[in-house]
């Protein structure tokens, strides 16, 4: 551009036009180019900023207050003693801050839960030996009951025993009282000699009763069971069978055959439903009237 | 820091502090330009409450834009001036601004009235109205459409029946006087 085509376009206005922004943006482009070429151009530009910059100051008008107020409220920043204060202390300890508190706050929890693990399996542990403890308890307890109730069973045992020979003793006492029974005393015979046997023979009805508390008999097996006799005139009539003398039958007394009359009462063992006539090798006892 | 509280820094200075976004800046910028601003919006605006919305508006712009400045093709104040005009010249010709004018409520218009007529008396304008004033009255024109009614200079020669030619030379005048009357 020769130096009569820049006064030119110096004068053209359109320099005028670019600071007061009313150019296309291809035209404020060839402006700037022109500008960084030549330093007249540059100078007209700076100078016609500066008076229209000083022009602007000078029909300056005064906005209210909150403008301002609203403005920085829109902005997000906060006050100027605040911005300084910020503005001292470097930028990251303030971002960095709550992330150290955040980390703690997280480490305090992981410190809670790891207690709280500890305590549950401490838990577990004395709860586990608790109910070890307890198992084996119990465990003495049952121990315990089955044999006090064998103890139990025991005991009623004997007390039975004790009320069933009771029973009987009474029974013999009331014979022995009554003036109607007569009480036939048999001793031991050659098979048994300690044997010894009572048997209660009613003279007025003529019943017979044994008493199992009054008996003192040989054992016999399974296959062989006791006979009563009585002997009529010489001849043996047998009065009927009965069972072990430590049999825990509920009755102490037992009823046998009646007989009229008898010189003797005998017992022999016999095997079991009795014989008809009585095997005399096991002869136990024998008594006469 | 104490640089920054100053209410004044220099232009280099300004602009490297406006373009790392440091928000104390923003304080300083708008204590030194917040009125010369203003006067620019509000004759083109002048509506109080349009112009001050417009001026915060430029304000937000200035502070989400300040990356775009290039300090080569010109100074901050004539990019901000430029931000502000246009904004205002937007406002002016959008909905808002004209609804706002028919919805004037009755009650409110004598104050409204008082508003729009409001003088204030700057002893430092004082003289430069009165150089405005005292230019040749067709300068006069031009520079009241280009400068205080957010005209473009092809509005503006439409408006006065001029050349295009003739309404750019003008502008040049006017702007050449003011710059006289500034040295």
């Amino acid at each position: 551009m020769s130096v009569e085509n820049l006064k030119a376009y110096i004068e053209s206005g359109v320099l005028e036009l670019y600071v007061l922004g009313d150019l296309s943006p291809e035209e404020a482009l060839q402006v700037e180019e022109i500008a960084s070429q030549y330093p007249e151009v540059r100078d007209e530009i700076a100078a016609i900023e500066q008076a229209m910059e000083q022009y602007a100051m000078q029909n300056a008008v005064e906005p209210s207050a909150d403008v301002e107020t609203k403005l920085f409220e829109k902005l997000g920043i906060r006050d100027e003693d605040e911005l300084g204060t910020i503005s001292t202390t470097p930028i990251y300890s303030d971002s960095e801050e709550p992330k150290i508190v955040r980390l703690d706050s997280s480490d305090g929890k992981i410190r809670t839960l790891r207690f709280a693990l500890v305590a549950c399996v401490a838990l577990l542990i004395i709860s586990t030996a608790a109910l070890f403890i307890t198992y084996n308890k119990l465990n003495d307890a049952h121990d315990q009951i089955a044999s006090l109730n064998l103890d139990k069973q025991k005991f009623a045992g004997v007390v039975s025993q004790l009320e069933y020979e009771n029973k009987g003793l009474d029974n013999m006492v009331a014979m022995a009282d009554s003036k109607e029974w007569v009480t036939i005393r048999m001793a031991g015979q050659a098979f048994s000699p300690n044997a010894k046997m009572n048997v209660y023979w009613n003279k007025k009805d003529k019943s017979v009763i044994i008493n199992y508390v009054a008996m003192d008999l040989p054992k016999t097996d399974a296959e062989h069971e006791y006979q009563l006799w009585a002997l009529v005139n010489g001849k043996p009539v047998s009065l009927g069978v009965f069972g072990k003398s430590d049999s825990t039958t509920n009755e102490a007394l037992q009823k046998m055959q009646a007989i009229q009359e008898a010189q003797a009462f005998a017992v022999t063992i016999e095997p079991k439903g009795g014989s008809i006539n009585p095997t005399m090798e096991k002869l136990t006892v024998m008594g006469g009237v | 820091m104490t640089a920054l509280k100053k209410l004044t820094l220099t232009e280099p200075e300004l602009v490297l502090a406006l373009q790392s976004k440091d928000p104390a800046v923003l304080k300083t910028l708008y204590s030194m330009y917040s009125s010369a601003l203003y006067g620019v919006i509000s004759r083109i605006i002048s509506h109080t409450e349009l112009a001050e919305d417009v001026l915060q508006e430029t304000f937000v712009k200035i502070w989400q834009s300040a990356a775009h400045y290039d300090h080569t093709k010109g100074r901050l104040f004539t990019w901000m001036m430029n931000i502000a005009r246009n904004l205002s010249i937007d406002k002016l010709r959008s909905k808002d601004f004209k609804n706002s004018l028919k919805n004037q409520d009755i009650e409110n218009n004598v104050s409204f009235v008082d508003e729009q007529n409001k003088v204030t008396f700057n002893p430092d304008v004082l003289g430069v109205k009165q150089l405005v004033e005292n230019l040749k009255p067709d300068l006069q024109a031009v520079l009241n459409l280009v400068y205080y009614k957010g005209y473009t200079h092809v509005e503006a020669a439409e408006k006065l029946d001029l050349p295009l030619g003739t309404v750019k030379t003008r502008i040049r005048l006017a702007i050449i006087e003011l710059r006289r009357s500034f040295n």
